[in-house]
């Protein structure tokens, strides 16, 4: 085993006192000359600045970098002490206006224990970690690195790249659709409910056009995450479920869109009056509305659907007709039995709220539906 | 007798890998995942118990279930909805309010149109009346001559709220002209008030009773009880033990008219109880503890403040995992295993020496025993050495079923079961052991 590693690499001057070297290296290796200053206090005093690493994270990426074509594109960041070297390949000092030279880095590598290695890793320690886990022989990672002694540089570093905003949910579920590739668990998840979402936004016999409120699209009446909230009900559980089971993945949408534009579409024509209104106005566009409206769906479908699939807005129209004359979207006083009342618009947008009134709408929908088809049920006398 | 499981969403995930602890990126939650039922090509169990108190979650006890599967059950019915179509035997179900969830309001949050409604859209075969639990036992109260104020009112007020809500339940359920086979529920404070109870649940008209509020008492005191209610049991009367489980005492429970219970403990045991994880041949062994570094909160605590290494952690963790795979192969010996277990042991849990729960003789047993290489059902037959480990839920939950299996086949095994699927095993086994007292 060679004692040093010698890795192609550039040295940056950013500003007086301050260079960078950027550089590969197979993440294989970083572990071994490179730890973590893991944060513990030994007699009172403060020792480094790391987490621990959050295991589930490393999961995710360990994943990702064991799928066919994984790009890891931004650089882990290393401090080291000074027993590591540049070495230019010119002798000659660069120019005024050149900021770089090529040249070779020059890492010691003699089997130490973790206090005496020549590195730190300041960020990065989750990918390092999943490249180290992972069932691949290498994974090349980018490097950007600075040497220094002082401990204090080392932390301050560690604050700034971990101090910036994680992007906006918002902004994720616009970018969601477009992606192709594996993504960690919880976004994968929302992938096909913000498809959905942007094509019920975009398309031109969607009942619900521009009116969802999206990143691109401020000025939309209806919260995305009651839509998504709504969508995800159903793939789990309800109508989109049974169509998606059917249909196979690549033309799946079009089937799912078409049952969804009839069922919101005939929502549309039965209560007009509440119909596109901002929510302020109408409880039917908040989210409570919204998703109790989309269990409904799920109700009719499971009955339409064994005549017609997928149902006609007439034959949705028709099922909601019932329910007309029981909801309060924009005035009146809601009745939900047992003494609980709501006025219209004290209805929010709370777990609880949106509980109470999906179970009454639900319940009042299949009180109101009586023609359920006695043979259905399992009959158990015994 | 039957055994009901009550259901409180205890799945697992098919696609979960035990070696690599990964599982299947589009796996969806209880679509994808199994039910014990869906696990065991032999019966577990008779049927299942599904409260709507479970299913709604009341107050700060949320709901085992989300919104719109709440929606799926009532939609398409709990024989769907739990796939019962799945199971290579007949299930049944059984509707109850879960009396516990409401035991500190002063009445049963629900109606009893509103319960109806429920066994009705859940499409359940059997529906127990609403009821409100009484957890006060005192026998005393049975002694000629006891002061009437030895039960407060509100207590005797209980039972007669059940009995009230009992006689509207069968009033309805006949007028509603619903399927499902209604049950009664007595409740009672001591063994002469529980026969009330009954006497007034049969005098209603009821022929299958449900004795409620009896979780906390010792078996001593429900002997007493069904012993007084068997002086009053007609003969056709059938009882139900709502949660309750004595295997050593199913026996006598059966001669006493106890047709049918339901019980959550050889799950629970599984992963709640300190000793008794695993059952095998009447007796019990304790589970081999490699918790997962993140799902042990005191010592995440540790190694956030720099007091335990992570990596150290990670390296026993691992070893743990590896040393029992190899004692399972005949290549690591009980005494290696232990050392590396309870040396991780030291490290997640320092003081279990001092406080004498250190797990040394228990898993020397439970090693030098292997039980797992014993039993016969799908579980351990699939798991090998993962089912005796006491980590997350997928293992855990499968050592449950496998209980729960294993407490079946004893009830079986003594002649206590109905339409017993192991009766010609069980009938050649009793030939067996006949043949070999004689010879
Ligand atoms: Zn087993």
């Amino acid at each position: 085993m060679p004692k040093e590693l010698k890795l192609p690499a550039v040295e940056v001057r950013q500003s007086k006192g301050r260079t960078l070297y950027s550089f590969a290296v197979d993440g294989k290796l970083v572990h071994r000359f490179a730890t973590i200053s893991r944060v513990s206090r030994r007699e009172g005093q403060l020792h480094g600045y790391q987490r621990p690493e959050a295991l589930a994270h490393i999961e995710e990426i360990r994943n990702y970098l064991e799928s066919p074509s994984p790009m890891v594109p931004n650089a882990v960041i290393l401090a080291f002490d000074s027993r590591v070297r540049f070495k230019p390949a010119e002798t000659k000092p660069p120019s005024k206006e050149v900021y770089s030279r090529p040249g070779t880095i020059i890492i010691p590598m003699e089997e130490q224990p973790d206090e005496d290695k020549p590195g730190f890793i300041v960020d990065g320690q989750q990918r390092l970690a999943a490249i180290r886990d992972a069932a691949i022989d290498s994974f090349p990672i980018c490097v950007t690195a600075f040497i220094t002694d002082d401990i204090g540089q080392q932390a301050e570093q560690f604050m700034l790249v971990n101090s910036t905003k994680p992007l906006s949910k918002a902004l994720l579920y616009e970018l969601l659709p477009q992606t192709r590739a594996q993504l960690p668990s919880s976004l994968s998840r929302r992938r096909l409910p913000a498809q959905l979402m942007v094509r019920l936004n975009q398309d031109e016999r969607s009942p619900l056009k521009e009116m969802i409120q999206t990143a691109t699209h401020p000025t939309g009446i209806i919260k995305d995450n009651s839509i998504l909230k709504m969508l995800e009900h159903s793939l789990i559980d309800g109508a989109l479920y049974e169509v998606r089971k059917r249909g196979n993945t690549e033309d799946g949408l079009e089937p799912m869109m078409e049952l969804l534009r009839n069922y919101w579409t005939a929502v549309s024509q039965v209560f007009k009056e509440a119909w596109g209104k901002p929510p302020k106005k109408s409880r039917l566009m908040h989210g409570a509305g919204i998703i109790s409206m989309g269990l409904i769906m799920d109700d009719a479908s499971a009955l339409l659907m064994e005549t017609a699939r997928p149902p006609t807005v007439q034959q949705y129209a028709a099922a909601l007709q019932p329910l007309e004359k029981l909801c309060h979207w924009t005035s009146g006083t809601w009745d939900f039995g047992n003494g609980r009342t709501r006025k219209w618009n004290e209805l929010q947008n709370t777990p609880k709220d949106i509980d109470l009134l999906a179970r009454y709408l639900t319940d009042q929908y299949r009180s109101l539906v009586k023609d359920r088809p006695q043979k259905l049920r399992r009959v158990a006398q015994r | 007798m039957k055994f009901f499981l009550p259901d409180s969403q205890d799945l697992v995930d098919p696609s979960f890998d035990f070696e690599l602890e990964r599982r299947s990126m589009t796996r969806q939650r209880q679509r994808d995942d199994l039910y014990a039922h869906e696990v065991f090509s032999t019966p577990a169990f008779d049927g299942l118990l599904v409260s709507k108190g479970i299913v709604d979650g009341f107050g700060v006890l949320g709901s085992r279930y989300t919104l719109s599967q709440r929606r799926r059950l009532q939609r398409d019915g709990a024989p769907r909805f739990f796939r019962l179509d799945n199971a290579s035997y007949p299930l049944e179900i059984m509707g109850d309010c879960g009396a516990f969830t409401y035991v500190d309001e002063e009445e049963p949050p629900y109606s009893v149109d509103e319960v109806l409604a429920f066994y009705e859209s859940c499409r359940f075969h059997y529906g127990v009346s609403l009821d409100h639990v009484i957890l006060e036992f005192d026998p005393a109260a049975d002694a000629p001559g006891a002061e009437e104020d030895v039960i407060p009112p509100a207590i005797r007020a209980r039972q007669q709220l059940t009995l009230e809500r009992a006689r509207e339940f069968l009033r309805k359920h006949k007028a509603g002209g619903h399927c499902f086979k209604p049950l009664g529920v007595a409740q009672g404070w001591s063994p002469k008030s529980y026969a009330a109870a009954v006497k007034a649940l049969q005098k209603m008209g009821y022929d299958y009773i449900a004795l409620g509020g009896m979780v906390p008492l010792k078996t001593q005191e429900i002997r007493l009880c069904l012993e007084e209610i068997q002086a009053v049991r007609k003969p056709g009367t059938r009882l139900h033990l709502l949660g309750v489980t004595r295997p050593e005492h199913l026996q006598e429970f059966s001669r006493l008219g106890i047709a049918s219970f339901d019980s959550t403990s050889p799950l629970r045991q599984a992963f709640k109880d300190a000793r008794d994880n695993y059952y095998l041949d009447g007796h019990k062994y304790t589970a081999i503890r490699i918790p997962q570094i993140e799902g042990n909160p005191d010592l995440q605590k540790k190694i956030f403040a720099g007091q335990v290494s992570q990596e150290r952690a990670r390296q026993l963790e691992r070893e743990c995992l590896e040393s029992m795979r190899l004692f399972d192969q005949g290549r690591r010996t009980v005494r290696q295993t232990l050392e590396v277990l309870l040396e991780y042991e030291r490290l997640y849990d320092p003081d279990a020496k001092q406080k004498r729960n250190d797990h040394a003789a228990a898993y020397e047993q439970t090693l030098e025993n292997a039980p797992w290489r014993r039993c016969a059902c799908e579980v351990c037959g699939k798991l090998k050495h993962h089912v005796i480990l006491f980590r997350g839920a997928e293992r855990n939950r499968r050592r449950g079923f496998h209980n729960i299996w294993t407490l079946y086949r004893q009830m079986h095994e003594r002649g206590l079961g109905e339409g017993s699927p192991f009766q010609e095993e069980t009938g050649a086994r009793a030939r067996r052991a006949k043949a070999r007292a004689h010879g």
